[in-house]
């Protein structure tokens, strides 16, 4: 058994699938490529990979991690260039390495993500922009109602947020950096911050139209800060 | 090309059927082509993406470097209202253009319950929805599909229709387009419909005059100008064998209905169920090679990544090599994880061996089509199946150790008594009990599905009237009565729809209105239940004071003009005669695929014969 780690983005091309398309997507293009794949035992098998995150619909990402379990240890290249040819139009590839050893799951190990929110302005001003994320920045707390089909929920965003959030002024729009932590008892999605930016803090965009693009999965601690196929 | 705003894609349901770039989707320059085609099928993208004649289509096209071949479906309801705000006119999902840029705009018309979708995606396109008001710069919008044997209905909305398998006609027409434009489109509009008309199998409505007796009935239907055959007759693929097939179909991001490799065995059915309209409509059976279907089926692996291939047919089981075929797609794709699934299974102890053998592990449940609850109804349809074979079915598919059953059955059937439907209930707690034999104990579970009966043009049964709805109603509600036992469920189809879709399928030109009017008040994705407006199309019937009993209801006399009768499967009238005479008698027709022909006159006057590997061997 070997564990290929590969480093893979979700283009503009494909924005708007979700996760579980993109999985069924690399699942297919990997059958294409003929990778030496191994599957699990029992009644349906299914094909030996994981992610490290699992992506929104409407959002894109340079730096997705996939580990492929496979039956034995092909060059690393040649798999590449075999999967290359085989992935639809949006995915393509940017780092793989075997992982050696008994490596733990990417799931349990990324514990940051790094965030690109572009969205329209609705004020003419960057002021606005600037004081708005400053008074963000600087709050203790900040309470967030999750709304989902199974109910509501209160979630404190801050002590999710790994830095301050920057900014970037573009022409009738405005970029914001964010870095969130992943931790074992939950997250916050890029889009619940701007949710919260937008009805407490008086940011003037036009949220239905923001588009958000995952720059980074990391490894963090307080000495230094890898991505998953940096280990 | 389009833009789509974030906006609007992050606010419908499943965007992703609205951006395209899935794995073997084609993109060309529509400059380095002479014809641009949109192939459609009115319904949302889950169901048209699962639609095999289609992707043979699409494959067949954008093979041809002449030609650029793209894909657009009915956008669901939130989809339309976001584009309807934002007026974005329909676009296909290859080049974001709109539609309306194309040369040709194919729909295929599967049920009569998608025609509202039509009306409501010309009008998104911007396309004028009567063929009449179509000027030469406008798409040329063409039908497919069975539901073009009796389209007239929809005939002033289309250019042409086309019958029969379009695999070889596709290209006739798309050669006639080019040359058309490259001539500077002589002649316009007109000019095209009468080199169309030529064409074998293609119907181009607007040649024709329909004229109308006092009582109602279609006096006569002919063509009004000398291009236009008087009956024109289906094309039919002579050796499947031998065209090409849709070996690299496009991989949806999304799940499909069908989202698995179709490996089609053969085409036609020829048992001879005299309900059933796809059984005249693709005659003769005609199968392919059985290292043909392997050599695709690997092909196909490699192309698409699926791991499931389905063997699709109108009746798989009947293929002749069946057990060979199975035996070596498991013997050679096992290795890549793939496996084999039967879509339908015939009701014989044979077809329980090799569900068994398919799904070797997974023991879901199995799904079985008696079609009517007694045996004198079963020999009314000509359905050749027994009481014995179904026990036999049953208690092997119970012994090999599956607990869950399907049976599908009709109501409303020619000559059908309560008798004949609480039979239904009998043979459903038969399979309990079988169960009980066999296992010495309870445990099955038996889900009786029953729909009501539409009888369909071009079928021995298209003179009988179809039971009233409060009729379908009663006899739902007797066999409910009856079905009350715990481990069967019981379900059933809505009878209003079946209705509507019995007035249409035997419907005839003077729909069209109907058809508007309803679209206009609201009507579209009739076939979804939760859309499905019922008074919306009752009043658009009051509106233009037609009536849809004389269409769904009414009994019609042998000698009567049909709205179709000038569309031809090549089977003839006296076939379907005789075979709903003997209906009546309970009297049986033989499959003309193993055993003597029994004349319905496609082959001979098709230029045709049947492939059946198995009975040449
Ligand atoms: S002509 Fe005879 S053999 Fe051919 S499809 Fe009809 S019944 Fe069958």
């Amino acid at each position: 058994m070997a564990k290929l780690r590969l480093e893979i983005t979700k283009g503009e091309e494909i924005r708007y699938i979700s996760h579980l398309d993109y999985a069924s997507a690399m699942e297919r293009a990997i059958i294409r490529a003929k990778l030496p794949v191994a599957y699990s035992e029992g009644f349906n098998p299914h094909m030996k990979i994981s992610f490290a995150s699992a992506l929104a619909v409407g959002v894109t990402s340079q730096a997705e991690y996939i580990d492929i379990e496979c039956k034995e240890e092909i060059d690393v290249n040649q798999a590449v260039e075999h999967l290359k040819a085989s992935l639809p139009v949006g995915i393509r590839i940017k780092g793989a390495a075997y992982m050696q050893g008994n490596v733990p799951a990417l799931m349990a190990i990324v514990n940051l993500a790094a965030y690109e929110i572009t969205v329209p302005l609705l004020a003419e001003d960057i002021g606005i922009i600037e004081d708005s994320i400053r008074w963000f920045n600087g709050a203790e707390a900040v309470l967030y109602t999750r709304e989902s089909p199974k109910g509501k929920k209160e979630i404190e965003i801050k002590q999710y947020m790994a830095k301050p959030i920057t900014l970037t002024a573009l022409e009738k729009a405005v970029r914001l950096i964010l870095e969130i932590r992943i931790t074992p008892t939950g997250s916050i999605k890029p889009g619940e911050v701007l949710g919260a930016l937008v009805a407490m803090f008086d940011l003037p965009v036009d949220i239905d139209n923001l588009l958000i693009h995952r720059t980074g999965l990391y490894i963090s601690n307080a000495n230094r800060q890898v991505s998953p196929v940096e280990l | 090309m389009i833009t789509l705003d974030p906006a609007m894609l992050n606010r419908v349901v499943k965007p992703a059927r609205y951006t395209g770039n899935e794995w073997n989707s084609i993109k060309k320059d529509h400059d380095t082509v002479s014809v641009t085609v949109a192939l459609s099928l009115p319904d949302v993208y889950e169901v048209g993406m699962s639609n095999l004649g289609l992707k043979i289509l699409y494959q067949i096209l954008n093979n041809r470097e002449d030609t650029a071949a793209e894909r657009v479906y009915a956008p669901w309801v939130d989809m339309e209202a976001e584009m309807r705000e934002r007026n974005i006119p329909l676009y296909t999902l290859e080049s974001l253009k709109p539609v309306r840029e194309f040369d040709i705009v194919g729909f295929s018309l599967q049920y009569e319950m998608s025609y509202s979708n039509v009306l409501n995606m010309l009008d998104l396109a911007g396309i004028p929805l009567f063929t009449a008001e179509r000027d030469e710069h406008m798409p040329i919008i063409i039908g497919g599909g069975p539901c073009t044997f009796n389209a007239e209905p929809v005939a002033d909305f289309f250019d042409c229709l086309v019958l029969g398998e379009g695999e070889e006609v596709m290209e006739d027409i798309i050669a006639a387009v080019s040359s058309w434009k490259k001539t500077g489109k002589v002649n316009g509009r007109s000019g095209i419909l009468k080199s169309l008309a030529q064409i074998g199998g293609v119907y181009v409505p607007s040649l024709y005059d329909v004229t109308y007796h006092e009582n109602g009935m279609v006096a006569e239907v002919l063509p009004n100008c000398p291009e236009a055959p008087l009956v024109v007759t289906k094309r039919v693929v002579k050796d499947l064998n031998k065209v090409e097939y849709a070996t690299r179909p496009i991989v949806p991001f999304l799940d499909i209905v069908h989202d698995r490799i179709m490996l089609e065995l053969f085409r036609g059915c020829t048992r001879g169920c005299r309900f059933c309209q796809a059984g005249v409509l693709y005659r003769p059976v005609r199968e392919r090679r059985p290292e043909l279907l392997l050599k695709m089926a690997k092909e196909m692996v490699d192309s698409t990544g699926y791991n499931e291939i389905s063997l699709t047919s109108l009746s798989s089981a009947d293929y002749s090599c069946l057990p060979d075929l199975v035996d070596s797609l498991m013997g050679e794709l096992k290795e890549q994880g793939v496996s084999v699934s039967l879509p339908s299974l015939r009701i014989d102890s044979f077809s329980i061996d090799l569900a068994q053998k398919v799904q070797q592990v997974r023991k879901s449940g199995l799904t079985f089509a008696p079609e009517a609850g007694s045996q004198r109804m079963r020999d009314v349809i000509n359905k050749g199946v027994t009481q014995k074979n179904l026990e036999d079915a049953v208690s092997a598919a119970f012994q090999a150790g599956w607990s869950t059953v399907k049976l599908y059955f009709m109501m409303g059937l020619p000559t059908e008594t309560d008798e004949d439907v609480l039979g239904i209930a009998d043979l459903a707690y038969k399979v309990l009990d079988l169960y009980k034999e066999i296992k010495g104990r309870r445990g099955a579970k038996v889900t009786v599905s029953v729909s009501c009966f539409v009888p369909k043009p071009h079928t021995p049964f298209q003179w009988f009237g179809q039971d009233l709805a409060n009729e379908f109603e009663r006899k739902q509600q007797l066999l409910k009565a009856r079905l009350r036992d715990r481990s069967i469920t019981f379900n059933w189809h809505d009878a209003r729809t079946s209705f509507l879709e019995g007035a249409f399928a035997r419907g005839d030109r003077r729909l069209g209105q109907v058809l508007l009017k309803a679209w206009q008040n609201g009507a579209r994705f009739d076939g979804w239940s939760e859309y499905f407006k019922y008074d919306v199309w009752m009043d658009a019937f009051k509106t233009c004071e037609i009536d849809p009993y004389f269409y769904a209801t009414r009994h019609r006399d042998f000698d009567e003009v049909m709205p179709w009768d000038h569309l031809s499967s090549g089977a003839s009238k006296q076939f379907l005669q005789r075979e709903y005479e003997q209906a009546v008698t309970e009297e049986l027709t033989c499959d003309c695929r193993r055993e003597h022909c029994s004349a319905c006159g496609v082959c001979p006057g098709l230029g045709v014969e049947v492939l059946d590997w198995g009975s040449r061997a």
